[in-house]
This record gives C-alpha cells, sequence and structure tokens, in this order.
C-alpha cells in the first residue's frame, strides 16, 4: 500500500514536468524603416551626340552620389538588423 | 484531451483544496476512529478514498500551482514583447532620421561639386574672377569647348551604368 501511495505520488508530482508548454506569446517581425524598402536608381547614362567633358564628368559625379546613398542603405540594413537582433534577444 | 482539460478548468480552485483535506481527515478517520464499530465496517473504503483524494488533492495543488506560475510567465513575456515592439519602433525612427540626415549630407556634396563643375561650362563666370583664378578657369573652359568626348568613351561608360542582364535565381 505504501509503495503505491509513494509511486503514485511521484507520478503524480513529476506530472506537470512531463508537458512542454509554448508561450502564447511571439514578438512581431518588426517593420523595417521605409526608407530602406526602396530599391537603388539605376545609374544615370549620357545622352547627346557632341558631349562636353563636364557633362561626363557630372555624370560620374551624379553617380558617385547614387552610389552612397545606396551604400548608405546597405549601411542602414545592417544597422537595422543589429539593432532590431539586440532588441529581440533581449525578450527571454 | 483538450475537452477534458477545458471541463478540468471549469471546475473552481477551492474544489481541489476540499477534495485534499477531506482526504487527509477520511485517512486520519481510518485510523484513529477505527475503533469505533459503525466507522470500522468502512475503515478500508476510507483509507482507499482517503488516499487517492490526497493525491488528486495533492495533483491539483500541482497544476494550480504550475498554472499560476506559468500566467506569470506569460504575462512577464507578453510586457517585454511589448517593450521590444516600441523600442524596436523607437530605434526605426532614430535610424530613419540618421539616414534622412547623411542623404541629405550626400546630396548637398554631390550638388556642390555639380555646381563647381559647371563653372566650367559658361564664360559668364570669367566676368566675377579676377587674378591668377580667372586664368586658371579660362584655361580649363578653353580646353572643354575645344575637347569634346569621343562618342566611343561615352557609350563605354553608358554601357558600365547599364545594370548587367544575366538570368537572376
Amino acid at each position: 500500500m505504501k509503495i503505491i501511495i509513494v509511486c503514485l505520488s511521484a507520478l503524480m508530482l513529476s506530472g506537470c514536468a512531463m508537458f512542454t508548454k509554448y508561450l502564447p506569446a511571439k514578438p512581431k517581425f518588426p517593420e523595417p524603416v521605409k526608407e530602406l524598402t526602396e530599391p537603388c536608381p539605376h545609374l544615370e547614362t549620357i545622352k547627346g551626340d557632341q558631349i562636353a567633358i563636364t557633362d561626363l564628368l557630372k555624370a560620374v559625379v551624379n553617380n558617385y552620389n547614387l552610389y552612397y546613398q545606396c551604400s548608405l542603405k546597405n549601411e542602414g540594413w545592417n544597422e537595422w538588423y543589429k539593432k532590431q537582433k539586440e532588441i529581440y534577444d533581449k525578450v527571454k | 484531451m483538450s475537452q477534458l482539460i477545458w471541463m478540468i478548468d471549469l471546475i473552481p480552485n477551492w474544489f481541489w483544496t476540499l477534495v485534499l483535506w477531506a482526504g487527509i481527515a477520511a485517512l486520519a478517520a481510518s485510523y484513529v476512529l477505527g475503533k469505533i464499530s459503525f466507522v470500522a465496517q468502512y475503515r478500508i473504503p476510507l483509507r482507499i478514498g482517503g488516499v487517492l483524494a490526497v493525491i488528486v488533492g495533492v495533483y491539483f495543488f500541482g497544476v494550480i500551482a504550475n498554472e499560476e506560475k506559468w500566467q506569470a510567465r506569460v504575462e512577464e513575456l507578453q510586457r517585454q514583447v511589448r517593450e521590444a515592439e516600441v523600442e524596436g519602433e523607437t530605434a526605426n525612427e532614430r535610424l530613419g532620421q540618421a539616414l534622412e540626415d547623411k542623404k541629405t549630407v550626400i546630396v548637398e556634396k554631390g550638388k556642390e561639386i555639380v555646381k563647381y563643375v559647371d563653372r566650367f561650362k559658361d564664360r559668364e563666370v570669367l566676368k566675377t574672377v579676377e587674378g591668377p583664378e580667372r586664368v586658371k578657369i579660362e584655361k580649363v573652359i578653353e580646353y572643354v569647348e575645344k575637347c569634346p568626348v569621343p562618342k566611343e568613351l561615352v557609350d563605354a561608360h553608358n554601357q558600365a551604368a547599364v545594370p548587367p542582364t544575366g538570368d537572376k535565381k
């Protein structure tokens, strides 16, 4: 009788630990910054027949500018990921 | 199974306290009052019933305690999630502002350089500059006017500026 009681009690008391529950709360996937979702524009081409060196240079400067704007988005995505991961990892 | 759990959830917590105490009382009665003839004839059923009631009572005490612990954990997690969402929004706003500021700097720098290059397109600028600076600008303007870029070089530039059209995976 005593052995049965001890065994039953042990089984009963261990019952709660036998099930794995999943928490009914999940962090919402963070929305990115709107500017980051815009695609990088195509580089500028030069139109016309008589092209002065200044026009070529301006096109090159504008393209450098577009590159740096696009590079900024890449940098922004990295920064966004790093920060959001940091925040997400805090939820335990 | 879930229906059974749902039905058990409807039973108030005090009922399990009552079951546990009833079990303890039945066990005690089976031992203490076993000598009284009326109780003695129910001694074994009382003892078995008492043991079962104590086991069930203890089990549901565990369930209640576990549930309370679980609910506290859920509330804590929900609070953390809410905080994380607010923090994420704030971080996004900050990042958006920082990106906007940097973009402004880049665009402004580009405009300044284009403006500087444009000086060499028009001879009008020579009216506003004097001395060696004027000579320098005049030389550059002369060079710009005399030397248009060959079409082949412009085409090469344009080809490089157009994105490659390979098959995307």
